[in-house]
């Protein structure tokens, strides 16, 4: 005689079941298992659903239906959730239109041109004995424009355009000289001031006007004006093509942002406080002087003060806990990059500014899982029990992969935060749980990508990318080429598309490639790697990571094409057998937990 | 009639539709090198003959001009063909594709419909189709003139909003009909492409 019993973890995305078949004597046969997508958010009723549907999926696997369950056993879900926000922190203000730094797709001629700015329609009242700069407005058009340069005598040494029309003017003009277009406030740009215009050859950047001396050099600066065009000099570097107009009150600035302060608040200790503009490295270093945070608290008005009251309003409606029980125990501070409009700037540009993301965790007391259990009873009629502490169980679960041994760590990559478990050779364990995963990691790709969409951001965090160069193959970012015997959609030619598992999904900006690779993988270094090293070094002996020996990954973001590797490599200085679980065998990274819950009842069930 | 005539005949037919079969995929006219930075734009039998005036009542020479304009702007030389073996908008931009280096294509009605086209795509697929004719101005056919040049320098390509307004078909219903008569009337069966001069 035989009961079967299920282990059910029900986590921030996903609901796992493990079911097994035990017999009198404690002889114990993992039978099946399936996940879904968890319903509601994790430890509330809503939850109920999802249990349902992963445990007829599972059961019908093995032509066994839910009365026939025994009993269930439930995770003690650790009571924390996760949330990210982002504080930009620099901003760039043009005043008084001193200089157009953008990257036209298409500027024309090559090399420098210096003299007087002056609208076209006015060249033939200039002066012979003066180089001009010409700024020709939408109103003329190539043709009309080119006429007029080629019928004029006088001294034109370069052009500036509103039309995207540099090289439509360069063709049908009798000289040669640079041309920057696509100036779209064109109007702004003061007649008669002294300017310089640079394009670089194909595949250079501008030499002259990103180097601060050369500026002082063309306009006759003096030390003191040269030291206050150096904010021109390094927006301009990497572009290819630079107008500067040299104004009397004309300016870049580099403004700081006020941005809010966070309060770091310990168990026994003074309170630390440490500005979010002095970046990621600082907050996190200011942290981790930090031995046990009691709670984190930001500025009231600023935006990471906003977050942290959003996520505690959040945790509060799900938890028991009364509001000021609800704690912030841990944070992830990564330093980015986010492309935002240029104030006051002529033809649109975009500044590179810094921002700091954050991650955060909130911990209540508990979360009603009681309650839950109670409700799983009344609606399935199987009696079921919150059976352990997920870290523990999720170790135990680890613990079936071959090749493992105790003492054993556990990272347990998550979408909504990153955990660590210690299991000892006497049984006791130890856990953490830190801010920071998977979801965070698609945020990082959303925002410095400026892309606006979450799904997007998702699939370029799991997928790798393609470059599509004809309808009937695609260049891989290893640099592979695939052929395909059918000719592709149109929609993904010439795209850099990700390579889901049955279709090529457009990516639509105008990043290149190598880019969006390097962010994402910056992006997993910055918050699974940093996290890996916080989480051990928590758990461990002395806090010390050389003494953990091995190291077994799970959950969801363990399934990761690269995490795992990058893990890998950071660990390896430390001597650490590290690798992603192989749960039962079967069940790779996954499962861990409601195979550690079953384990840890065998010898209850009868 | 003896049979000696009859199998002259027979041969003599033989011999011109061989001939004539030929043309219908069209081969580039020169079979040797083919310049990677051309791209083709297919016009309709009508375009410029018969019809002077897109159904939204463009010069059809000013929206010739405006697509050659961006595609010279990217650094790509457009190079004009006549389809006169149909006048459906997809086989004229399919055709131009197959007639130059680059392998793209822009498909162009009288009426002003236009598509772009790749050589190896099938001739009712396209790139970018741009259906509503009357909806369409010049800045828009400047950009599709970009937009083709930049797929045939295989850059990264944002496809051009089109604007969609419900009430165009049936508004202009009649007159599309009308003009895709008149263009329709001037096809010659299994015709050539004809490579037009822009110059001047």
């Amino acid at each position: 005689m035989e009961k079967i019993v299920a282990g059910i973890d029900i986590g921030n995305s996903t609901t796992e079941v493990c079911i097994a078949e035990i017999d009198a004597a404690g002889n114990l046969h993992f039978k099946s298992s399936s996940g879904v997508s968890t319903t509601g958010t994790k430890g509330t009723l809503e939850n109920i659903k999802g249990i349902k549907e992963a445990l007829n999926l599972g059961l019908g696997k093995i032509g066994k239906s839910i009365q026939e369950v025994s009993r269930i056993y439930l995770n003690e879900a650790a009571p924390v959730i996760g949330d990210t926000a982002m504080e930009t922190i620099t901003e760039t203000i043009i005043t008084d239109s001193t200089m157009i730094g953008h990257d036209p797709s298409t500027p024309s001629g090559e090399g420098l041109g210096i003299g007087e700015t002056l609208w076209i329609t006015k060249l033939d009242t200039a002066a012979y004995d003066k180089d001009y700069i010409v700024m020709i407005p939408t109103e003329i058009d190539y043709i009309e424009a080119a006429k007029l340069i080629n019928e004029s005598k006088k001294h034109i040494t370069g052009a500036i355009v509103q039309n995207d029309e540099a090289v439509l003017i360069q063709n049908r003009i009798n000289r040669s000289m640079p041309i920057v277009d696509e100036v779209k406030f064109i109007e702004r740009i003061p007649e008669g001031m002294p300017a310089a215009i640079e394009v670089a050859g194909t595949g250079r950047s501008v030499q002259s006007l990103s180097n601060p001396y050369s500026i002082a050099n063309l306009f006759k600066l003096t030390h003191e004006e040269t030291r206050r065009i150096i904010p021109i000099a390094k927006s301009l570097i990497g572009t290819r093509s630079a107008v500067v107009v040299r104004t009397p009150n004309g300016e870049v600035k580099e403004k700081m942002l006020p941005a809010g302060k966070l309060r770091i608040e310990s168990e026994n200790g003074p309170c630390h406080e440490v500005a979010i503009d002095q970046g990621a490295d600082k907050i996190m270093a200011e942290l981790s002087k930090t031995p046990n945070i009691l709670n984190v608290e930001g500025d009231n008005g600023s935006n990471i003060g906003n977050m942290i009251s959003r996520m505690k309003q959040d945790l509060y409606k799900r938890s028991l806990s009364a509001m000021d029980q609800i704690r912030i125990k841990d944070l992830l501070a990564v330093d980015v990059l986010v492309p935002i409009d240029v104030k006051g700037a002529l033809a649109g540009e975009v500044s590179q500014e810094k921002a700091v993301a954050v991650a955060a965790m909130v911990k209540a007391e508990r979360l009603p899982m009681e309650l839950l259990a109670q409700a799983v009873y009344e609606a399935l009629g199987i009696p079921a029990e919150v059976a352990g502490v997920e870290a523990v169980m999720a170790s135990l679960g680890a613990l079936t992969t071959r090749g493992s041994t105790l003492p054993l760590a556990i990272l347990d990559l998550g979408g909504g935060s990153t955990d660590a478990a210690l299991l000892q050779n006497d049984g006791t364990a130890q856990a953490v749980h830190l801010a920071g995963a998977g979801r965070f990691i698609t945020m990082l790709i959303n925002t410095q990508l400026n892309l606006n969409n979450l799904s997007l951001a998702e699939d370029i965090k799991r997928y790798p990318l393609a470059k599509v160069e004809s309808l009937f193959y695609i260049r891989l970012e290893t640099g592979e080429v695939k052929f395909f015997k059918e000719p592709l959609s149109p929609k993904v030619f010439g795209k850099v598309v990700v390579c889901k598992e049955k279709e090529l999904i457009p990516i639509e900006t105008k990043h290149r490639l190598e880019k969006i690779a390097m962010i994402r993988k910056s992006a997993k270094k910055d918050v699974f790697v940093q996290n890996a090293l916080r989480a051990l070094r928590q758990v461990a002996k002395d806090h010390d990571i050389r003494t953990i020996s091995n190291v077994v990954l799970v959950g969801g973001s363990a399934l990761d094409f690269e995490i795992p590797h990058m893990i890998l490599e950071e660990l390896s200085y430390y001597n650490i057998v590290v690798g992603k679980g192989e749960v039962r065998g079967t069940e790779g990274p996954r499962n861990a937990v409601a195979t550690g819950l079953i384990l840890s009842k065998v010898g209850s069930v009868w | 009639m003896d049979e000696k005539l009859i199998e002259s005949i027979v041969r003599e037919i033989l011999v011109h539709t061989s001939l004539h079969t030929s043309s219908n995929n069209p081969k580039p006219l020169s079979s040797a090198f083919m310049d990677p930075k051309e791209v083709g734009i297919g016009i309709g039998a009508a375009y410029g003959i018969k019809i002077h005036y897109t159904i939204s009542g463009l010069s059809v020479d000013k929206v010739l001009q405006e697509i050659m304009a961006g595609i010279e702007e990217e650094g790509m030389i457009p190079k004009v063909y006549r389809i006169t073996r149909t006048s459906d908008v997809s086989f004229m931009g399919n055709d131009a594709a197959k007639l130059v280096g680059s392998g793209i294509g822009i498909g162009l009605q009288s009426k002003g419909t236009a598509v772009i086209h790749q050589k190896d795509l099938y001739p009712l697929t396209n790139l970018e189709l741009f259906p509503q004719a009357p909806l369409l101005t010049l800045e828009t056919y400047r950009k599709i003139g970009k937009n083709a040049a930049k797929y045939a320098k295989g850059e990264q390509v944002m496809p051009i909003p089109i604007q969609n307004d419900p009430l165009c078909r049936p508004k202009f219903q009649v007159k599309a009909a009308l003009m895709h008569t008149i263009e329709t009337e001037l096809v010659v069966d299994r015709g050539e492409p004809e490579l037009v001069n822009t110059k001047g």
